[in-house]
């Protein structure tokens, strides 16, 4: 017999039981503190391993990032193809401030997410009354506009060769010689970037963005600054993508505009992460990177040397059955799976 | 004075590239809301079914558009009615999907040409018609000429036919359009088709002036969809001015502040119009106004 939802159950397989009861500070904590640790778990078992070490530094980073694109993208709705300005702005910041004055980059990535805060709102600020894809097109452009300026300013940003970081170990270069260094550096900024959303989720600003995102005009009606809270989840999104943006530029030390403005590797990489894992919850950001980046790099180092392309034909038939059979992504899937279990048919048992 | 005409003339020919380019891409985004990331692709495959054609029967990629724009409509149809369809009330899945339509495209035709370049010779596209001083190449004014009779074309097809006011009335509100009988899925079925077909007309033509690469459509894709919002969704002069707007930005810009920023100059006029008039400078007002949530 077919499980037959009770009319309480949430229609929508996204909205996850915590969104109808909000679980206790002290829940949240506990499995933040073990999610952390289950992440942590391939870090120690891998470490020696050079190949998937960097792999997984990769994969924390991207994990961080596509956390820090949801903030706006997935709670608030705006769906930006921009964030490759932010990422990019938080490298320069990060090399430059490091580069020409020695500030340590541990210091350098804070002045570079402010600024990366103050510009995304700036430029941000006259598209917001764009909605949906005209919103995501207009970011875009902004991309495509930052990497023919990034291009053409070569006194400031290297051109199109770049600014190369040389190799000067050292913790408060944030450069190590044993490549665990940046892999902690990347876990700990996606714990940072985990913690925000999830804090944001439960806050204020989160349940206005999750209003906003529903339903503009009665998110207006009900008094709330619809400007200011997009504002707000700008600046946020973009200061934490600017982080992500510095500690990638010292863990390459080649900080050049083709990387950085890259839409299938940057701009639009973090929307495709949140997407297959989930767009608008904490953790599904996180799972899409735990699933693509490896998959992407294993068959890349496994097929990239007999067919030319053979892997991105596997990982864009992958992406494509994704969309078609996991429309809200694998949180939205196991979400779906858990609530048809807890409504199975008890009688007969 | 000479040098504003030569640049003029360079911006029109550029314009029309750009608008044959978008026509396809109008139609898609502006009557089915769909943010296709694939056209480029599209406009590739064209390409490489003019260079087929033309490697393996000995035809000019002018004769191939018969063959080409027929092919490029099937595909069209397939992939919608495979992929785009199934999600059309995710708009941001849809996004997603034509993504992952882009980077099979591109790598299947990298692994079947193992990224070697080809070109495609025509006889009649060599040559040049001196016009004044000026030294026009036949390829880029036949484009020129191409796109003006697909844009009349089209119009007398949107605006006369039973089939193209079916078209014009699910662009303007589909859930009336649905109410008045249309059949608004098999419209949207065509509409695909004929603006993958478009793209298709567009690749067998521009296939003379470039050398093919899998990822040439990187090339068109972003100026296709400034192109669409500059001059308005769902309007075909939109497609047409705003592509020889584009040209001729680019061209001025590139002549008198710098090559290297032309792209963003027209980025930023782009930009700048879809603030103060999101509806673009041809479109109806109000046509942008649908969302992600309200296209279902």
């Amino acid at each position: 017999m077919k499980s037959v939802g009770t009319p309480l159950a949430s229609p929508r397989p996204t909205e996850t039981p915590a969104q109808a009861l909000i679980p206790s500070w002290h829940r949240v904590a506990w499995s933040y503190a073990g999610g952390l640790a289950i992440a942590l778990v391939p870090l120690l078992l891998l470490s020696a391993d050079r190949f998937w070490l960097n792999i997984l530094t990769y994969t924390y980073l991207f994990a961080g990032l596509a956390a820090a694109w949801n903030v706006l993208a997935g709670f608030g709705g705006q769906f930006s193809l921009g964030h490759g300005v932010f990422f990019a702005i938080g490298a320069y910041a990060t090399g430059l401030l490091f580069m020409k004055w020695g500030v340590s980059p541990w210091l350098a990535i804070l002045p570079a997410a402010l600024a990366s805060a103050l510009i995304g709102s700036l430029i941000f600020l006259p598209t917001f009354r764009l909605k949906g894809s005209f919103f995501a097109i207009a970011t875009l452009a902004f991309n495509e506009v930052a990497l023919v300026f990034a291009n053409y300013f070569e006194s400031v940003t290297g051109g199109p060769r770049g600014i190369q970081i040389p190799f000067r170990a050292g913790i408060a270069n944030m450069i190590f010689a044993d490549p665990r260094g940046y892999a902690l550096l990347m876990f700990g900024f996606m714990a940072l970037a985990l913690a925000v959303a999830l804090v944001l989720r439960r806050s204020r600003l989160g349940y206005y963005l999750l209003a906003v995102r529903e339903d503009e005009d009665a998110a207006r009606a009900a008094g709330i600054s619809v400007v200011r809270v997009k504002l707000r989840a700008t600046a946020l999104s973009a200061a934490l993508t600017a982080i992500g943006g510095g500690l990638f530029a010292m863990y390459v030390r080649t900080i050049d505009p083709p990387t950085l403005f890259s839409l299938p590797d940057i701009g639009v990489k973090f929307a495709l992460l949140s997407l297959i894992g989930g767009i608008g919850t904490v953790i599904g950001p996180v799972l899409g990177a735990f699933l693509i980046v490896p998959t992407e790099s294993y068959l890349r180092a496994l097929l990239g040397g007999s067919v030319p392309g053979l892997h991105l034909i596997l990982m864009g038939s992958l992406m494509l059955l994704a969309a078609l059979f996991m429309r809200r992504g694998v949180a939205g899937a196991v979400d779906a799976l858990l609530e048809r279990w807890r409504h199975r048919p008890r009688s007969g048992r | 004075m000479d040098a504003l005409l030569h640049v003029l003339v360079i911006g029109m020919l550029l314009g029309g590239i750009y608008g044959l380019v978008s026509i396809g891409l109008n139609l898609i985004f502006g009557v089915i809301r769909i943010v296709n990331f694939a056209h480029g692709e599209l406009v590739m495959l064209g390409m490489y079914g003019a260079y087929l054609v033309y490697s393996t029967m000995g035809l000019s990629p002018y004769v191939a558009t018969l063959i080409v724009v027929p092919a490029l409509f099937v595909i069209g149809i397939v992939l919608y009615r495979l992929v785009l369809q199934p999600l059309q009330t995710e708009s941001s899945m849809q996004i997603f999907a034509t993504f992952a339509l882009l980077v099979i495209f591109q790598n299947v035709v990298l692994a079947f040409t193992r990224g070697e370049g080809f070109s495609v010779a025509s006889g009649v596209a060599g040559m040049t018609l001196p016009l004044g001083e000026i030294r026009v190449t036949m390829s880029r004014l036949i484009i020129l000429l191409a796109v003006t009779a697909a844009a009349i074309a089209l119009h007398l097809f949107l605006k006369r036919t039973m089939l193209g006011k079916s078209i014009r009335a699910v662009t303007q509100d589909r859930q009336a359009a649905r109410l008045m009988g249309i059949n608004v899925e098999r419209t949207f079925l065509i509409t695909f088709g004929i603006g993958s077909a478009l793209a298709g007309l567009a690749g067998a033509l521009l296939s003379p002036i470039y050398t093919l690469s899998p990822g040439i459509g990187g090339n068109f894709i972003l100026a296709a969809f400034a192109v669409v919002v500059l001059g308005g969704l769902g309007s075909v002069a939109g497609a047409y001015f705003g592509g020889l707007i584009v040209g001729l930005v680019e061209a001025l810009a590139g002549f008198y502040v710098d090559p290297e920023l032309k792209q963003a100059i027209w980025f930023l006029i782009f930009l700048a119009v879809l603030v103060v008039r999101p509806t673009g400078l041809f479109g109806q007002v109000g046509a942008e106004e649908i969302g992600f949530r309200e296209q279902a």
